[in-house]
């Protein structure tokens, strides 16, 4: 399959406070992500994996390295690559149809179609019956789906999710999970998907980069070859995921390569 | 069963009111001070003084002025505001001008205006002008500061250029704080307005009440308090329905309202 997301030599450094020195955050990551692939990056806390994210949204500019998308480089933000955040980041004055729509009529569709797409995705995250809601009315993991059907709405290829499921708690995380992976079952997106949970990791994707703790590198790369559609309960008597799960815990507990 | 008073709404500050005005009734029998009349005195005098077509003139050329600069200061301080919230440089220039215009009383610039544009209109204005602006500005460059990053990236990812989202994103998201600053403004703008008129006594609610204070009508300098409070009162009722009505997504940020308790 085609190359959707390249990474190439990726590092970024930040500003250290207080002194003239720069405090490295992501080292050297290069990876390949195929079209329609779903693909999640683990490592510890302060790693840069979500920095990583950022770098391919266009949002944060890469100290050295080079993103590029469907061939293209990446200089900024783009309709292409949609995001979805754990702090929701939804637009609180106006209402879940308003959220929705949003893209849309960015992008220059009239207001009836826009509506009308906008409702079916409503419908789709299981929000039908909240479209006069304002964000402050909903629960968290009732906001990410707001944010999830806001993203799809304007059709990007790629979604880039920022621990989506990390505010939320475990019964609306899991349940959170499933639908995803049924969205993502209807048209296999390409998704860069952040988290700190391994479990949440082989879930839902087809490869696993574990990075190591700061600055972040690409300790390990694997492959979840399980099969779809996946259910939780007979994952957990499944030796491949239980091998799987064992064996990325154990990268993440392993001492840190220090460079 | 017993009814709760103050679940009766506007009932709780109707009766501090009254206690306001008992205890003004009672200082004035009490200490017989000819610059403290009774305040049914006072009370009297207002038909008078709302009936008197210049008195009422007075009182709309104030409001007029009021109005012009209140307009003025949004039209400038908004835009102000939130360019310097999303602008380090920006604020860095503007930031400490402000900080050091904030506390001076802006009355206190009357005079030095005067001497520019003479005793018209033109320097109450720009007075007004000026209290409401800093208050405003403030306020909306805090807003701004304050909007979540994420909200203009997933903005940004829309398409949407950097000049869009300022409009499009941090101007609303920002609303909730620039009221706040809206309604401070608001306050200061019907201070500098009567300073300003006592200064420049040429028309308006503060000549009327500095020339009655002249002629030792104590009544009257008090009924015109009391229209200028009243006004206060009504102006502010004014913007916190507005303010609802606006901004009914925020999250309650600032429980300030005084008309409904």
């Amino acid at each position: 399959m085609a190359t959707m997301i390249a990474i190439d030599g990726l590092s970024k450094a930040f500003a250290a406070a207080h002194t003239a020195t720069e405090r490295p955050a992501l080292s050297d990551i290069s990876l390949q992500i195929a079209e329609g692939e779903f693909v999640s990056i683990v490592g510890p806390s302060g790693c840069g994996k979500s920095t990583l994210l950022y770098m391919v949204g266009g949002f944060v500019a890469p100290s050295r390295g080079a993103v590029s998308v469907a061939g293209k480089p990446v200089t900024g933000p783009g309709p292409d690559r949609g995001p979805v955040f754990q702090e929701f980041a939804l637009f609180p004055w106006k209402t879940v149809l308003g959220n929705v729509m949003y893209g849309l009529l960015q992008q220059g569709v009239n207001k009836p179609e826009a509506e009308a797409k906008a409702r079916a995705l409503i419908s789709l995250v299981r929000l039908t019956g909240y479209e006069r809601f304002y964000p402050k009315e909903l629960s968290g993991g009732m906001k990410q789906r707001v944010a999830i059907a806001r993203t799809l709405a304007y059709g990007p290829s790629i979604l880039l999710m920022d621990e989506p499921f990390g505010a939320l708690d475990a019964h609306t995380r899991t349940g959170l999970q499933n639908e995803l992976l049924e969205i993502w079952e209807r048209d296999r997106k390409t998704v860069l998907f952040v988290t700190h949970s391994v479990e949440e990791a082989v879930f839902l994707s087809d490869r696993v980069v574990v990075l190591t703790a700061s600055p972040g590198r690409v300790k390990a790369t694997i492959d979840i070859d399980l099969p779809r559609p996946r259910r939780r309960a007979e994952l957990l008597v499944d030796r491949r995921y239980q091998t799987l799960m064992i064996r990325i815990e154990h990268l993440m507990d392993s001492p840190q390569v220090q460079p | 069963m017993s009814v709760r008073l103050s679940a009766i709404p506007g009932l709780p500050p109707l009766l501090a009111c009254f206690g306001l005005l008992a205890l003004w009734e009672m200082a004035a029998k009490v200490f017989g001070i000819a610059g403290l009349p009774p305040a049914h005195e006072a009370l009297y005098e207002l038909p008078a003084i709302l009936s008197d077509p210049e008195a009422l003139i007075n009182i709309l050329h104030s409001i007029r002025r009021m109005s012009v600069g209140f307009v003025l200061a949004l039209a400038v301080a908004v835009p102000l505001g939130l360019a310097m919230g999303r602008s380090r440089i920006v604020a860095a220039f503007f930031n400490p001008l402000l900080m050091m215009i904030y506390p001076v009383p802006k009355a206190a610039l009357m005079p030095i205006i005067m001497l520019w544009l003479g005793i018209g209109d033109a320097p109450k204005t720009l007075v007004i002008f000026l209290g409401v602006s800093l208050p405003i500005s403030y306020h909306a460059y805090q807003g701004a500061r304050a909007v979540e990053e994420k909200v203009l990236w997933s903005a940004a990812a829309m398409g949407m250029s950097p000049r869009w989202q300022l409009l499009r994103v941090v101007l609303p998201a920002a609303l909730p704080e620039i009221f706040v600053g809206v309604r401070t403004g608001l306050v200061l703008a019907l201070i500098t307005m009567v300073t300003s008129e006592m200064i420049a006594r040429q028309a308006g609610v503060g000549n009327i009440l500095f020339n009655s204070l002249d002629m030792a009508q104590y009544d009257a300098v008090y009924a015109t308090i009391l229209i200028i409070a009243a006004l206060g009162f009504g102006l502010d009722l004014a913007i916190e329905r507005l303010r609802s009505w606006l901004i009914a997504w925020a999250e309650p940020v600032h429980q300030l309202a005084v008309g409904t308790a």
